[in-house]
């Protein structure tokens, strides 16, 4: 199955961060669609199906989430409990956390909350690259993703 | 039963002979008193058995002569035992206290009693003399008033019921400045504070130690010379048998110092306070700030270094080699600077984060360090005891062990492949020294001391890059792990970096209680 269908949400405030970022996910072959959104609030919109994502055709329910931890408002963390406290098929979407905090109570706060894997930021561009690519490849192509269905409001 | 004696039975009034005779026996048996009769001379006429116990007389050997026998040289030489006869006589009765001789020549404490005995008519028939041993107690009066006088550190001394000053001991004057004649008669309110005085507090404590059996406090006295100090007071009640009050006994200490120590150390312990809670805040305020070092200062780095590298990468065609080149050192400047930052909030962290120390097994940190050095590096070897843990903080101790191992393998010959040993051995006093050998560079030893301190580089970014910061690192986390370190090293023969931490493993626990 080609990943050029599926969608990665890509959750990052720094624009110029999130640029190099995407760059390096569509160097990969086989590389997904990446929908990226600059805060946790327009996360949570994206999710539920408001506007302005509200049209499933053009804005799909994501694959996987890509979260940055300190956003504007709500952080990567709040964004995660939010999700995990949704009932039905949006608690089982697979979230990544990418970051630059190695700090411990951060990374032991994410698994407590239910992230299902924790990424920092690699020193150099290239490993970034490298990272991106395994990342698809792991959680696209090998891994088996939830069926979500979404509440019939949504 | 000599003449003399009769003379007491004969004339003492009684109605009935069998009685007089009980009451003579009686007299006679007792025996912790010494009951005699004299004749108006002061000549012993009868003698009891306390008598002879107290005196060591025999009847037979006292009867007849006179009393002052008794009587220390001294009291002969003023005529006391002939005063003594005449005052009876005069009122009746005299009572006295004093050093009485035995028959052998040693002294006593006599209680005497002398009593004027008449006959029917009021004419003097003689003397009756009671006197009782009482040594014993006037030693424990004696030593009790020693006591109490020789007390400098409590000022002792008793009141009459109204306050004024009866007795007091030698801490009066060394606490209050006062002479004990300068200070009898006169009212202890003297001692108070003039406020004090005007409020009616040496009243108040009279009073309510009279009426609950007890006063304790604390207050400002004043010395003779205006001085003031801080005292703790005890006041109790005197009453007599009657129950009346008879006056008070007050002891007072002077506690200025105790005072003005407990102030100290409060002040002290609230300085304390102020200074934990300020270096909890601060402490705090670094974790946030180099949280957000580590986030913020570190993204743009970040930034620089891809956007070089897309660059290169997507316009790496229309851009000439002098062009590529100035991205590559772009990319290097913000990698490395990337690390500095990194490793100053390492070193800052090193130095700050409490380190709570744990038995620690040292080889299974240095094979770990191995395993991440040793895949793109020469020849590491290890010796390592596995048996032995030592006192250390996980995290700090496999930073120390990784920049020194990474330090060996860096700072190598160009000329030689690189051999690094890294060696873990008991020490005599209870430390485990690990020790990494390389055979690169070496260091001369008139740097061995610089390299130790932060942002110290003996080479140049070309040659060997680096922050400069890791061996700091080692030091700081060495020296907070309650360890040592040092290098031996010569130019062109490698280097041998070291450190010692504190042995915990059950063995040596073992042989120092088992000794």
């Amino acid at each position: 199955v080609s990943n050029s269908t599926k969608l990665i949400l890509f959750v990052e405030d720094d624009s110029a961060d999130a640029r190099l970022t995407q760059r390096a996910l569509q160097k990969t072959e086989n590389s997904a669609q990446v929908f990226r959104v600059e805060n946790g609030d327009d996360a949570v919109k994206y999710l539920e199906g408001q506007a302005p994502f509200q049209n499933r055709g053009t804005h799909p329910f994501p694959y996987l989430m890509l979260l940055d931890i300190k956003l504007p408002r709500r952080s990567g963390l709040e964004v995660l409990q939010w999700v995990r406290a949704q009932e039905g098929g949006i608690a089982l979407l697979p979230v990544v956390m990418l970051t630059s905090s190695r700090h411990q109570a951060d990374v032991n706060k994410a698994y407590a909350y239910g992230v299902n894997s924790y990424l920092t930021k690699p020193e150099t561009y290239s490993q970034l690259t490298e990272m991106m690519s395994a990342l698809q490849t792991y959680w696209l192509r090998h891994n088996e993703e939830p069926i979500i269905v979404e509440p019939p409001d949504a | 039963m000599s003449t003399k004696s009769s003379v007491l039975s004969r004339h003492l009034p009684s109605p009935d002979l069998q009685s007089e005779k009980i009451f003579r026996q009686m007299v006679e048996s007792v025996q912790d008193y010494g009951i005699f009769m004299l004749d108006p001379e002061g000549y012993i006429a009868t003698w009891n058995i306390g008598a002879e116990r107290m005196k060591l007389y025999t009847p037979k050997e006292i009867i007849g002569q006179h009393f002052s026998v008794f009587y220390p040289p001294d009291d002969i030489a003023s005529r006391k035992p002939w005063r003594e006869l005449e005052a009876a006589s005069a009122d009746g009765r005299f009572e006295d206290e004093g050093w009485r001789l035995r028959k052998n020549g040693t002294r006593f404490w006599a209680n005497v009693v002398i009593t004027r005995v008449n006959d029917e008519n009021g004419k003097l028939l003689g003397f009756g003399k009671i006197t009782r041993d009482i040594t014993d107690r006037r030693q424990a009066e004696l030593r009790y008033r020693l006591l109490v006088e020789g007390v400098t550190d409590y000022a002792i001394y008793s009141l009459d019921p109204n306050g004024n000053i009866t007795s007091w001991n030698s801490g009066v004057e060394r606490i209050k400045g006062y002479k004990a004649e300068e200070i009898l008669g006169k009212h202890f309110s003297m001692f108070y504070t003039p406020e004090d005085r005007v409020a009616g507090l040496p009243n108040t404590v009279l009073r309510t130690a009279e009426q609950e059996g007890h006063f304790e406090g604390e207050g400002w006295r004043m010395r003779k010379n205006g001085e003031r100090f801080w005292c703790s007071i005890v006041v109790t009640p005197v009453h007599d048998e009657e129950g009346t009050l008879t006056g008070f006994s007050k002891v007072t200490r002077d506690i200025t110092e105790r005072k003005f120590l407990m102030e100290q150390l409060q002040n002290h312990a609230e300085q304390l306070e102020l200074r934990v809670a300020e270096s909890e805040r601060t402490n705090a305020e670094l974790e946030a700030f180099s949280y957000s070092v580590s986030h913020d200062l570190r993204a743009p780095l970040r930034t620089i270094e891809g956007f070089a590298t897309a660059l290169r990468e997507d316009y790496g065609a229309q851009l000439d080699q002098t062009a590529t080149e100035y991205l590559g050192e772009i990319a290097a400047a913000s990698v490395r600077m990337n690390r500095l930052v990194q490793d100053l909030l390492n070193y800052s962290r090193i130095s700050r984060i409490e380190m709570s120390l744990q038995p620690t097994r040292i080889s299974d940190a240095i094979r770990k360090v191995v395993g991440e050095v040793g895949r793109n590096a020469g020849k590491i070897d290890v010796a390592l005891d596995d048996a032995t843990s030592v006192l250390a903080h996980p995290a700090t101790l496999g930073q120390v062990i990784y920049n020194l191992v990474s330090n060996a393998v860096k700072f190598a010959r160009e000329d030689v492949a690189c051999e690094v040993r890294i060696t873990t051995s008991r020490l005599p006093d209870g430390f485990l020294r690990t020790a990494v050998r390389d055979n690169g560079i070496g260091i001369a030893p008139e740097h061995q001391e610089r390299i130790f301190k932060v942002f110290e580089r003996l080479h140049g970014q070309e040659e060997y890059p680096g922050t400069g910061i890791g061996l700091a690192i080692v030091k700081r986390g060495v020296e907070r792990m309650g360890g040592r370190m040092g290098v031996d090293s010569k130019p062109g023969e490698g280097s041998e970096f070291w450190f010692d931490l504190m042995i915990t493993d059950p063995n040596v626990e073992q042989e120092q209680e088992s000794k």
